[in-house]
Protein backbone atom coordinates (compact mmCIF):
# COMPACT_ATOMS: atom_id res chain seq x y z
CA UNK A 1 0.00 0.00 0.00
CA UNK A 2 1.44 3.32 -0.88
CA UNK A 3 1.50 6.45 1.50
CA UNK A 4 -1.27 8.29 -0.67
CA UNK A 5 -3.64 5.06 -0.31
CA UNK A 6 -6.93 4.92 1.64
CA UNK A 7 -5.79 4.52 5.32
CA UNK A 8 -3.38 8.17 5.05
CA UNK A 9 -5.82 11.71 6.05
CA UNK A 10 -5.25 13.42 3.25
CA UNK A 11 -3.35 16.53 4.99
CA UNK A 12 -0.78 13.79 5.66
CA UNK A 13 -0.27 12.59 2.43
CA UNK A 14 2.38 13.40 0.15
CA UNK A 15 1.07 15.56 -3.08
CA UNK A 16 1.49 13.82 -6.51
CA UNK A 17 1.93 17.90 -7.39
CA UNK A 18 2.70 20.53 -5.62
CA UNK A 19 3.76 24.26 -7.35
CA UNK A 20 4.74 27.06 -5.84
CA UNK A 21 4.84 30.09 -7.63
CA UNK A 22 4.11 34.09 -6.79
CA UNK A 23 0.59 34.92 -6.69
CA UNK A 24 0.56 37.05 -9.62
CA UNK A 25 -2.37 36.97 -12.03
CA UNK A 26 0.35 35.11 -14.99
CA UNK A 27 0.39 32.55 -13.11
CA UNK A 28 -2.34 31.50 -12.68
CA UNK A 29 -2.10 29.54 -16.38
CA UNK A 30 0.93 27.70 -15.45
CA UNK A 31 -1.96 26.47 -12.60
CA UNK A 32 -4.09 25.74 -15.16
CA UNK A 33 -1.75 24.03 -17.62
CA UNK A 34 -0.37 21.71 -14.91
CA UNK A 35 -3.73 20.35 -14.17
CA UNK A 36 -4.56 20.08 -17.59
CA UNK A 37 -1.18 17.96 -17.89
CA UNK A 38 -2.67 16.01 -14.29
CA UNK A 39 -6.05 15.52 -15.90
CA UNK A 40 -4.76 14.31 -19.34
CA UNK A 41 -2.32 11.81 -17.35
CA UNK A 42 -4.94 10.53 -15.07
CA UNK A 43 -7.80 10.24 -17.87
CA UNK A 44 -9.97 12.46 -16.22
CA UNK A 45 -13.36 13.35 -18.47
CA UNK A 46 -13.31 16.81 -20.40
CA UNK A 47 -16.27 18.28 -18.11
CA UNK A 48 -14.77 16.82 -14.73
CA UNK A 49 -10.94 18.38 -15.92
CA UNK A 50 -13.14 22.03 -16.87
CA UNK A 51 -14.85 21.92 -13.50
CA UNK A 52 -11.25 21.41 -12.02
CA UNK A 53 -9.92 23.85 -13.86
CA UNK A 54 -12.45 26.41 -13.10
CA UNK A 55 -12.57 25.78 -9.18
CA UNK A 56 -8.74 26.19 -9.28
CA UNK A 57 -8.39 29.16 -11.29
CA UNK A 58 -11.33 30.67 -8.42
CA UNK A 59 -9.04 29.76 -5.76
CA UNK A 60 -5.88 30.88 -7.36
CA UNK A 61 -7.47 34.25 -8.33
CA UNK A 62 -8.63 34.86 -4.69
CA UNK A 63 -5.09 34.53 -3.69
CA UNK A 64 -3.67 36.97 -6.49
CA UNK A 65 -6.56 39.39 -5.23
CA UNK A 66 -6.83 38.87 -1.77
CA UNK A 67 -4.11 37.40 0.22
CA UNK A 68 -1.24 40.20 -0.41
CA UNK A 69 -3.15 43.23 -0.83
CA UNK A 70 -0.60 45.54 0.33
CA UNK A 71 2.63 45.15 -1.99
CA UNK A 72 5.11 42.28 -3.32
CA UNK A 73 3.48 39.12 -4.15
CA UNK A 74 3.85 36.70 -1.74
CA UNK A 75 3.57 32.74 -2.31
CA UNK A 76 0.90 30.90 -4.18
CA UNK A 77 1.15 27.22 -3.29
CA UNK A 78 -0.94 24.15 -5.04
CA UNK A 79 -1.10 20.43 -3.83
CA UNK A 80 -2.96 17.69 -5.90
CA UNK A 81 -3.24 14.13 -4.23
CA UNK A 82 -5.01 11.65 -6.13
CA UNK A 83 -6.46 9.24 -4.00
CA UNK A 84 -8.59 6.29 -5.39
CA UNK A 85 -11.25 7.78 -7.88
CA UNK A 86 -11.18 11.52 -5.77
CA UNK A 87 -8.43 14.17 -7.10
CA UNK A 88 -7.39 16.26 -3.42
CA UNK A 89 -6.58 19.73 -4.13
CA UNK A 90 -5.34 22.43 -1.07
CA UNK A 91 -4.68 26.19 -2.31
CA UNK A 92 -2.55 27.88 0.13
CA UNK A 93 -1.24 31.05 0.89
CA UNK A 94 0.07 33.15 3.66
CA UNK A 95 -2.42 36.25 3.60
CA UNK A 96 -4.09 37.37 6.39
CA UNK A 97 -7.09 34.37 6.13
CA UNK A 98 -10.30 34.74 4.08
CA UNK A 99 -12.02 37.97 5.73
CA UNK A 100 -14.89 40.00 5.10
CA UNK A 101 -13.30 42.80 2.73
CA UNK A 102 -15.94 45.73 1.63
CA UNK A 103 -13.51 47.19 -0.72
CA UNK A 104 -13.42 43.78 -2.43
CA UNK A 105 -13.08 44.24 -6.32
CA UNK A 106 -14.34 40.98 -6.74
CA UNK A 107 -18.02 40.56 -6.92
CA UNK A 108 -18.01 37.71 -4.17
CA UNK A 109 -18.65 34.55 -6.70
CA UNK A 110 -15.36 32.45 -6.16
CA UNK A 111 -16.24 30.31 -3.52
CA UNK A 112 -20.24 29.76 -4.64
CA UNK A 113 -18.85 29.22 -8.05
CA UNK A 114 -16.13 26.11 -6.43
CA UNK A 115 -18.58 25.05 -3.83
CA UNK A 116 -20.69 24.51 -6.72
CA UNK A 117 -18.17 22.66 -8.81
CA UNK A 118 -16.49 20.41 -6.18
CA UNK A 119 -17.40 17.99 -4.06
CA UNK A 120 -16.29 19.34 -0.95
CA UNK A 121 -14.66 22.24 -0.40
CA UNK A 122 -13.25 23.30 3.58
CA UNK A 123 -12.13 26.67 4.58
CA UNK A 124 -8.79 27.15 6.80
CA UNK A 125 -5.79 27.49 8.36
CA UNK A 126 -2.88 24.91 8.38
CA UNK A 127 -0.94 24.29 11.59
CA UNK A 128 1.62 26.88 10.23
CA UNK A 129 -0.77 29.61 9.66
CA UNK A 130 -1.40 29.49 6.05
CA UNK A 131 -4.89 30.22 4.59
CA UNK A 132 -6.26 26.90 2.96
CA UNK A 133 -8.83 26.17 0.27
CA UNK A 134 -9.53 22.26 0.79
CA UNK A 135 -11.16 20.93 -2.58
CA UNK A 136 -11.78 17.63 -3.60
CA UNK A 137 -13.29 16.07 -6.86
CA UNK A 138 -14.50 13.66 -7.70
CA UNK A 139 -13.78 11.33 -10.66
CA UNK A 140 -16.11 8.62 -10.81
CA UNK A 141 -15.26 5.87 -13.94
CA UNK A 142 -17.80 7.79 -16.19
CA UNK A 143 -15.71 10.96 -15.76
CA UNK A 144 -12.56 8.74 -16.92
CA UNK A 145 -11.46 8.50 -20.76
CA UNK A 146 -10.51 5.33 -21.90
CA UNK A 147 -6.65 5.98 -22.10
CA UNK B 1 -12.27 52.82 -31.96
CA UNK B 2 -9.15 52.26 -31.29
CA UNK B 3 -7.51 48.79 -31.65
CA UNK B 4 -5.39 46.87 -28.85
CA UNK B 5 -2.25 47.63 -28.59
CA UNK B 6 0.06 44.31 -28.36
CA UNK B 7 1.14 43.82 -25.30
CA UNK B 8 5.38 44.48 -25.41
CA UNK B 9 7.25 41.40 -24.69
CA UNK B 10 7.40 41.07 -21.01
CA UNK B 11 4.26 42.46 -20.43
CA UNK B 12 3.11 46.66 -19.47
CA UNK B 13 4.49 48.54 -17.03
CA UNK B 14 3.36 48.60 -13.97
CA UNK B 15 1.05 51.63 -13.14
CA UNK B 16 4.27 53.02 -10.86
CA UNK B 17 5.81 53.27 -13.92
CA UNK B 18 8.60 50.93 -13.61
CA UNK B 19 8.84 47.46 -15.83
CA UNK B 20 7.25 45.11 -13.95
CA UNK B 21 9.04 41.70 -12.77
CA UNK B 22 5.98 40.29 -14.14
CA UNK B 23 7.74 39.45 -17.11
CA UNK B 24 9.02 36.41 -15.71
CA UNK B 25 6.47 35.74 -13.07
CA UNK B 26 8.98 34.40 -10.33
CA UNK B 27 10.77 30.94 -10.45
CA UNK B 28 8.00 28.33 -10.64
CA UNK B 29 8.53 25.41 -7.86
CA UNK B 30 6.82 22.19 -8.92
CA UNK B 31 7.27 19.08 -6.97
CA UNK B 32 6.15 16.15 -8.50
CA UNK B 33 5.57 12.54 -7.76
CA UNK B 34 7.15 9.70 -9.63
CA UNK B 35 4.49 8.75 -12.57
CA UNK B 36 2.45 9.23 -14.76
CA UNK B 37 2.71 13.28 -13.87
CA UNK B 38 5.99 13.79 -14.47
CA UNK B 39 6.31 13.98 -17.70
CA UNK B 40 3.09 15.66 -19.06
CA UNK B 41 3.22 18.74 -16.00
CA UNK B 42 6.96 19.11 -16.29
CA UNK B 43 6.28 20.14 -20.00
CA UNK B 44 3.79 21.76 -19.47
CA UNK B 45 4.85 24.07 -17.00
CA UNK B 46 8.19 24.55 -18.87
CA UNK B 47 6.40 25.48 -22.14
CA UNK B 48 4.34 28.29 -19.96
CA UNK B 49 7.70 29.66 -18.71
CA UNK B 50 9.26 29.87 -21.94
CA UNK B 51 6.66 31.27 -24.00
CA UNK B 52 6.06 33.96 -21.13
CA UNK B 53 9.32 34.56 -21.94
CA UNK B 54 9.21 34.97 -25.57
CA UNK B 55 11.52 31.60 -26.11
CA UNK B 56 12.18 31.36 -30.01
CA UNK B 57 10.03 27.86 -31.69
CA UNK B 58 13.66 25.95 -31.74
CA UNK B 59 14.77 26.51 -28.30
CA UNK B 60 11.09 25.96 -26.66
CA UNK B 61 11.42 22.43 -29.19
CA UNK B 62 15.27 21.68 -27.22
CA UNK B 63 13.74 22.36 -23.76
CA UNK B 64 10.58 19.77 -24.15
CA UNK B 65 13.65 17.57 -25.36
CA UNK B 66 15.37 18.17 -22.33
CA UNK B 67 11.79 17.73 -20.11
CA UNK B 68 11.30 14.32 -22.14
CA UNK B 69 14.82 13.39 -21.46
CA UNK B 70 14.17 14.32 -17.39
CA UNK B 71 10.89 12.95 -17.52
CA UNK B 72 12.53 9.38 -18.45
CA UNK B 73 15.14 9.28 -16.76
CA UNK B 74 14.96 11.06 -13.65
CA UNK B 75 12.71 9.21 -12.10
CA UNK B 76 15.07 6.31 -11.71
CA UNK B 77 17.30 8.58 -9.52
CA UNK B 78 14.87 10.30 -7.12
CA UNK B 79 15.27 9.95 -3.08
CA UNK B 80 12.28 9.86 -2.27
CA UNK B 81 9.91 8.87 -5.20
CA UNK B 82 9.26 12.44 -5.78
CA UNK B 83 11.43 14.93 -8.07
CA UNK B 84 11.71 18.90 -7.17
CA UNK B 85 11.85 20.82 -10.41
CA UNK B 86 12.31 24.75 -9.78
CA UNK B 87 11.88 26.72 -13.18
CA UNK B 88 13.13 29.93 -13.92
CA UNK B 89 12.79 31.90 -16.77
CA UNK B 90 16.06 34.60 -17.13
CA UNK B 91 16.56 37.80 -19.38
CA UNK B 92 17.74 35.60 -22.31
CA UNK B 93 16.98 31.87 -21.04
CA UNK B 94 15.93 29.36 -18.48
CA UNK B 95 17.06 27.96 -15.65
CA UNK B 96 15.66 24.44 -14.64
CA UNK B 97 17.19 22.98 -11.52
CA UNK B 98 16.59 19.27 -10.88
CA UNK B 99 16.37 18.76 -6.76
CA UNK B 100 15.80 15.68 -4.73
CA UNK B 101 17.99 13.29 -6.09
CA UNK B 102 19.33 10.67 -4.61
CA UNK B 103 23.28 10.72 -3.85
CA UNK B 104 25.24 10.78 -6.70
CA UNK B 105 21.95 10.87 -8.78
CA UNK B 106 22.77 14.23 -10.99
CA UNK B 107 25.64 12.33 -12.34
CA UNK B 108 23.93 9.54 -13.06
CA UNK B 109 20.94 11.20 -14.97
CA UNK B 110 23.27 13.24 -17.32
CA UNK B 111 25.17 9.73 -17.69
CA UNK B 112 21.38 8.28 -18.84
CA UNK B 113 21.06 11.08 -21.00
CA UNK B 114 23.49 9.49 -23.50
CA UNK B 115 22.36 8.23 -26.88
CA UNK B 116 24.35 6.22 -29.13
CA UNK B 117 25.07 7.63 -31.95
CA UNK B 118 23.67 10.91 -30.89
CA UNK B 119 25.61 11.94 -28.08
CA UNK B 120 24.65 13.14 -24.62
CA UNK B 121 21.06 14.73 -25.39
CA UNK B 122 21.09 17.02 -21.82
CA UNK B 123 24.45 18.37 -22.76
CA UNK B 124 24.21 18.80 -26.04
CA UNK B 125 21.10 21.30 -25.87
CA UNK B 126 21.70 22.71 -22.61
CA UNK B 127 23.89 25.86 -22.25
CA UNK B 128 25.16 25.62 -19.07
CA UNK B 129 25.17 22.23 -17.19
CA UNK B 130 26.10 21.55 -13.60
CA UNK B 131 25.95 19.02 -10.69
CA UNK B 132 25.81 20.98 -7.30
CA UNK B 133 28.52 20.20 -4.99
CA UNK B 134 26.39 17.65 -3.14
CA UNK B 135 25.47 15.35 -6.02
CA UNK B 136 21.93 15.50 -5.59
CA UNK B 137 20.93 18.57 -7.87
CA UNK B 138 21.15 19.04 -10.91
CA UNK B 139 20.98 22.54 -13.41
CA UNK B 140 20.48 22.83 -16.44
CA UNK B 141 20.74 26.21 -18.53
CA UNK B 142 18.92 27.05 -21.73
CA UNK B 143 19.63 30.45 -23.77
CA UNK B 144 17.83 31.99 -26.38
CA UNK B 145 19.66 35.33 -26.70
CA UNK B 146 20.42 37.24 -29.69
CA UNK B 147 24.00 35.82 -30.10
CA UNK B 148 22.47 31.79 -29.93
CA UNK B 149 22.89 29.58 -32.77
CA UNK B 150 19.20 29.16 -34.74
CA UNK B 151 19.96 25.34 -35.33
CA UNK B 152 21.89 24.88 -31.60
CA UNK B 153 20.33 21.19 -31.96
CA UNK B 154 22.48 20.41 -34.64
Amino acid sequence: MTPNEATVPVEAMTPDMELELDARPENIAIVRHAFGALGEAYGVGAQTLSDIRLAITEACTNVVVHAYPDGAPGPMEVRASLLDDELAVVVRDHGPGIVPRPDSPGLGLGLPLIASLAESVQLGHDDDGATEVRMTFLLSDDTREQS
Amino acid sequence: MSAREPLPPGGRESPEGRESPASTGGPVSLRLANGPLAGPVLCRVVSMVLARAACPMNRLDDAMLVCDTLSAHAPAHSGDGHLAYTVTALEHGLELRIGDLAQDGARRLVDDADVPGVGNVLERVADDLRIEPSGRELVLGLSFGASQPQDSAG
